[in-house]
């Protein structure tokens, strides 16, 4: 009898530190990826799904460890003359695997519920195009009626922060133009592997507005690690907004400041890879890139509006100094709208990152690049070459670019 | 003038023909002389003996877990510390790469290899496998291949692919260097030694019991043994099937993954699954099966429901077929098939639950003596509980999704490649030791080397699960703290102690080393039971002789052995010893056999094994080389199939007619 009741004290004990543990995770703070912290409704419905088995699990555990324990400690060799050879008992083996099994089907249950709710697409909403290539995240908005009253007119084309209306079903179209990667905002949804030659969808819908951080999670060879995305959700009137702003035209710089000889730099050197939208040429007829001509993936960044995100080269660097970062990724939900339409302000830029990232991008992020081994790609790189910019060039095209918004 | 144990053929057990003064081996292809030594090297490498290619495997797959080592302890390193300085991305993905391949590949399966080979003919009370040779064989592809794999470290750099080899990223656009080719040629020659080894075990369990032993009276590591064998069986096809394709895409212009040509890339995710998830079992039911030998003898009770356990075992390797997409839940499958998975891979944990239950049941009410063995024992079902329930946890597909490719998942294979198959090996090493070097290893330096395995292990692997569920994902290069979290979870903190951890464990697995030399300089001579073991390997000297046993045993039960030194009071349960070891091996000695069929070495296996890595480099870099490879095991497989199985009685001199030395015979 008090055998018992030790027992079961003991594992009641364990299931408040199990418990506590669970708690312990939901106040986590500033996680950014923390798997159990949804702020839209598939990482939630998620969430709701995942949390109880792994209390179970929990349970379970303590109550293996706990038997064992006790046949540790109450059947240790005291000079007991030889057991019975016992060989098992059929009925407590059946039972002990009809437990398991109905548990299991309690899981089961919802898990292919919830599977299937995930999977829907009938109310979506609005529609990102997402492709991942060695090692950034493209977002086309194709034309369409949806995201905001009156729809996008015109395509959209951006990288590294995608930027989603808050609390719209937003349905993303994800592929690949070189390896497979993995699309994933933790808070905001699971992954989708970016299979090239396949789109996957993918539902994002975040509650509030504000910025969502993920990763790459397949392994795309190696810039891996700086392969990052973040999902930036605004609210109605903010996004209309920057859809404006997007598609608004070119502004050259005005002549003889340092950012027209920075657009004179830029057409030389960056140009015939990176697009700006609406930018001209000395005969004025428009520039446009033909990074398939340079890069294996056949793509890079479009940098018509860098400076309205807040980060760069697969956004794995900020433009942002640490302090303005700070003050957005912290932002209250109701002020972080304005505050990030806001772009990266003179006094905000983080010139010291882009200025080492210009004067040698493979030294700051390892990319494929040395011209003695381009045989397999035919010569085009896998991510920006060094392209031995001066100092001067390089203050100049940071003064072009610091316009871009 | 050395002594050997050989072959007796019944002319030379009469008596024989006069002696003739001078051995003359025969020859084989007319060229070489056949190898009939027993000492020396060449008694290692010409050998066909299960025993000796046992060692063999151990002693190289050991060797190999070190190498693996190192790397995971280069990987923890460059991992301690936000923005790791200590690898470069390149050769990051390279280490673990070859971290995950060595493991698995080099250490984990050959190491199960080694048990199988050394004990499931002792077991089974034969005297050699089916087909010694082509166990010799097996055994060279295994080093050759392991070997060749590694060559890549020294010749362009080692495969950057990661275990999985994920095409696209394995097409030599975007990973140029040979690693790739060296990789998936290394694994098909290891291939070869996991298939032939597979066919001659299942032949040799199926067909060389001692008389008496129905399959359900057959010790449970020999049952583990066999599934794992047919797994392999049908496993190894489908992995050298994908390993093909991707040699052809690479070398010859084929393009079986190239988007481009209108193929799609998840055709080798589910070649690569399909083998891959039965590869986990076949990693971790022979450990399933050493701790299922272990715990009886140490609770002196038989394993609780011995028949659910066999069935358990059957059961996981054929749902162990049905669940390969479980590491597909991101990849776009669609929900229909998503949902298939996940239900299959749910009932998985039933049969797996019942072996945790039978042996916690084995526990219960024994009369338990915590030797080292039974400790990794113990500790197998604790550290694989863990790692079991993280497996449930993955079942369910949309939490996966969250869970995938994190640390969660590295932490959740470690629970059950560490805790589960790692733990149980060395309960093997500590069980078996005896028996297979006739000396103890301390079980003092082995307390140390189990306490720093258990507290080394939860340290690097435990804080894994917290990393992955804080978001932070797997095969990454350098992790920041821009991401890593505030609080009891902070990243920075359980990277830091998962890198404390690792080498906490290495000290304990160094504690094993030192285990082993120390043993084998001064270790105490074990008595022939020294555990007061259950089944039929015991039932022989330590080490066994080359014919293993004097007589072939009668098998009138399950722990025959056991059951031989003690009998039970039907209706009290009461156990009274009736016998012991040197009493059952008088018996046996006094009906000794007069003549043992004992197969003869050879030089064709090595021979032909060697001829694969030689193709396997002419691939890569010059074809006639290839060709000069193909001639090499063109030649062997002519010598092999000409030789006999057992060398010509003039090879040695017949045993005198002295009765002691009936199976002696001495050469010059």
């Amino acid at each position: 009898m008090t055998n018992l009741r030790t027992r079961y004290r003991r594992s009641a004990l364990s299931a408040a530190a199990v418990g506590a543990l669970t708690l312990l995770a939901g106040c986590a703070k500033d996680a950014p990826q923390d798997t159990f912290q949804p702020a839209g409704e598939n990482a939630r419905e998620i969430n709701n799904l995942q949390r109880p088995p792994f209390m179970i699990a929990g349970v379970v555990l303590v109550i293996v460890i706990g038997v064992v324990f006790l046949c540790v400690i109450k059947f240790r060799d005291r000079g007991q003359v030889i057991p019975k050879q016992t060989h098992g008992k059929p009925a407590l083996e059946i039972a002990l695997t009809i437990i398991p099994a109905l548990i299991l089907i309690g899981i089961g249950i919802p898990t292919v519920k919830t599977l299937f709710d995930l999977a829907k697409t009938s109310d979506t909403q609005c529609v990102v195009n997402v492709t991942g290539q060695q090692w950034w995240w493209e977002y086309d908005y194709p034309v369409q009626p949806g995201c905001l009253p009156g729809g996008i007119t015109q395509p959209i084309v951006t990288a590294n922060q995608m930027v989603i209306p808050a609390g719209q079903h937003v349905l993303l179209r994800i592929t690949s133009r070189d390896v497979i990667h993995s699309f994933w905002i933790p808070k905001l949804n699971g992954k989708r592997d970016a299979v090239p030659g396949r789109v996957h969808t993918l539902r994002m819908q975040a509650d509030q507005p504000g910025m969502y951080l993920g990763q790459c999670t397949e392994f795309c060879g190696l810039s891996h690690a700086y392969m990052r995305m973040e999902a930036v959700a605004l609210d109605a009137p903010g996004f209309s907004a920057w859809v404006t702003n997007q598609l608004a035209a070119y502004t050259p710089p005005p002549a003889g400041t340092p950012a027209a000889d920075g657009e004179a730099v830029f057409l030389a050197n960056c140009s015939r890879c990176h697009q700006v939208n609406g930018i001209a040429g000395s005969d004025g007829k428009p520039v446009i890139a033909r990074p398939d001509l340079w890069v294996y993936s056949g793509a890079t960044p479009n940098l018509t509006n860098l400076m309205t995100r807040t980060t760069f080269a697969g956004a794995s660097f900020d433009l942002l100094t640490p302090d303005c970062r700070a003050k957005l990724v912290d932002a209250k939900s109701a002020d972080f709208t304005a505050l990030y339409l806001k772009g990266v302000e003179a006094n905000c830029l983080d010139a010291v990152q882009l200025r080492e990232w210009l004067r040698n991008p493979p030294g700051k992020k390892p990319m494929y690049t040395d011209a003695t081994k381009l045989g397999p790609t035919n010569g085009k790189t896998r991510g920006m070459p060094n392209l031995g910019l001066s100092e001067n060039q390089i203050d100049q095209i940071i003064a072009y670019l610091a316009e871009r918004k | 003038m050395a002594i050997v144990e050989r072959p007796v053929t019944p002319a030379l057990a009469r008596g024989g023909p006069s002696t003739p003064a001078l051995v003359t081996p025969s020859s084989a292809l007319g060229v070489f002389r056949r190898p009939v030594s027993s000492t020396g090297w060449r008694s290692w490498v010409f050998t066909v003996d299960h025993k000796k290619i046992g060692i063999m495997y151990g002693v190289v797959a050991f060797s190999f877990f070190i190498v693996g080592g190192v790397e995971a302890l280069m990987i923890r390193l460059q991992l301690a510390m936000p923005n790791g300085k200590i690898l470069s991305a390149n050769a990051y993905n390279q280490m673990f790469t070859m971290h995950a391949t060595t493991m698995i590949f080099l250490f984990v399966m050959p190491t199960a290899a080694a048990f199988s080979n050394y004990l499931v003919p002792l077991q089974i009370g034969a005297r050699d496998v089916a087909f010694p040779r082509l166990n010799a064989f097996g055994f060279w592809c295994f080093l050759f291949g392991g070997v060749f794999l590694n060559t890549a470290w020294f010749l362009g750099g080692a495969s950057d692919t990661g275990w999985f080899a994920y095409a696209p990223n394995t097409s030599v656009a975007f990973s140029p260097s040979h690693g790739v080719d060296f990789w998936a040629l290394g694994l098909l020659i290891t291939g070869i030694a996991s298939l032939s080894g597979a066919i001659n075990l299942i032949v040799t369990v199926l067909n060389m019991r001692a008389p008496g032993m129905s399959l359900m009276k057959m010790p449970i590591f020999t049952w583990m043994v066999l599934v794992v064998q047919f797994l392999l069986l049908f496993a190894i096809p489908v992995i050298t099937v994908a390993l093909f394709l991707l040699i052809f895409q690479r070398d010859f212009g084929a393009a079986f993954f190239s988007v481009d040509k209108g193929a799609d890339p998840l055709l080798w995710q589910h070649l690569f699954w399909i083998f891959g998830h039965p590869e986990v079992y076949i990693l971790v039911l022979p450990s399933f099966g050493i701790v299922s030998e272990v715990l009886p003898v140490f609770s002196r009770k038989p394993l609780f429901g011995y028949k659910f356990v066999v069935f358990a075992g059957a059961a996981i390797g054929f749902l162990g077929w049905g669940v390969w997409a479980h590491h597909m839940f991101a990849s776009g499958l669609g929900p229909v098939s998503v949902a298939v998975f996940s239900v299959a891979t749910m009932a998985i944990a039933l049969p797996t639950g019942v072996k945790i239950v039978n042996w916690t049941m084995t526990l219960w009410g024994g009369k338990l003596r915590f030797t080292t063995a039974m400790m990794f024992a113990i500790g197998l079902i604790l550290e694989f509980t863990i790692g079991g329930l993280s497996g449930v946890l993955h079942s369910v597909s949309p939490s996966d999704t969250q869970q995938t490719d994190t640390y969660f998942v590295v932490a959740h294979l470690h629970y059950v490649l560490f805790g589960g198959a790692v733990f149980g090996l060395f309960a093997g090493f500590y069980y078996w030791w005896p028996k297979v070097f006739g000396k103890m290893l301390s079980e003092r330096l082995g307390k140390w080397n189990f306490w720093l395995m258990v507290l080394g292990m939860n340290m690097t692997f435990g804080p894994m699960h917290i990393l992955g569920l804080q978001g932070q994902p797997r095969r990454m290069q350098i992790w920041t703290n821009a991401r890593a979290g505030d609080g009891f979870f902070n990243g920075a903190f359980w990277n830091l102690v998962a890198t404390i951890g690792s080498f906490i464990l290495a000290l304990g697995i160094f504690m094993f080393i030192l285990n082993v030399f120390r043993t084998t300089r001064k270790g105490a001579a074990a008595p022939g039971d020294p555990w007061d073991a259950r089944s039929l390997e015991w039932m022989t000297t330590s080490p066994p002789q080359e014919h293993n046993f004097d007589t072939i045993p009668h098998v009138h039960a399950l722990d025959d052995f056991f059951h031989r030194k003690y009998e039970e009071d039907e209706e009290t349960g009461e156990i009274t010893q009736v016998s012991n070891y040197e009493e059952i091996m008088h018996e046996l000695h006094d009906k000794a056999d007069k003549q043992f069929h004992m197969p003869s070495p050879s030089y064709w296996p090595v021979v032909l094994a060697l001829g694969l890595p030689i193709i396997a480099y002419g691939v890569i870099f010059n074809r006639l080389l290839a060709v000069f490879g193909a001639a090499i095991v063109m030649f062997a497989i002519f010598g092999w199939s000409l030789e006999p199985s057992v060398a010509d009685e003039s090879d040695y001199e017949p045993p005198s007619d002295d009765e002691s030395t009936k199976e002696l015979a001495t050469i010059g």
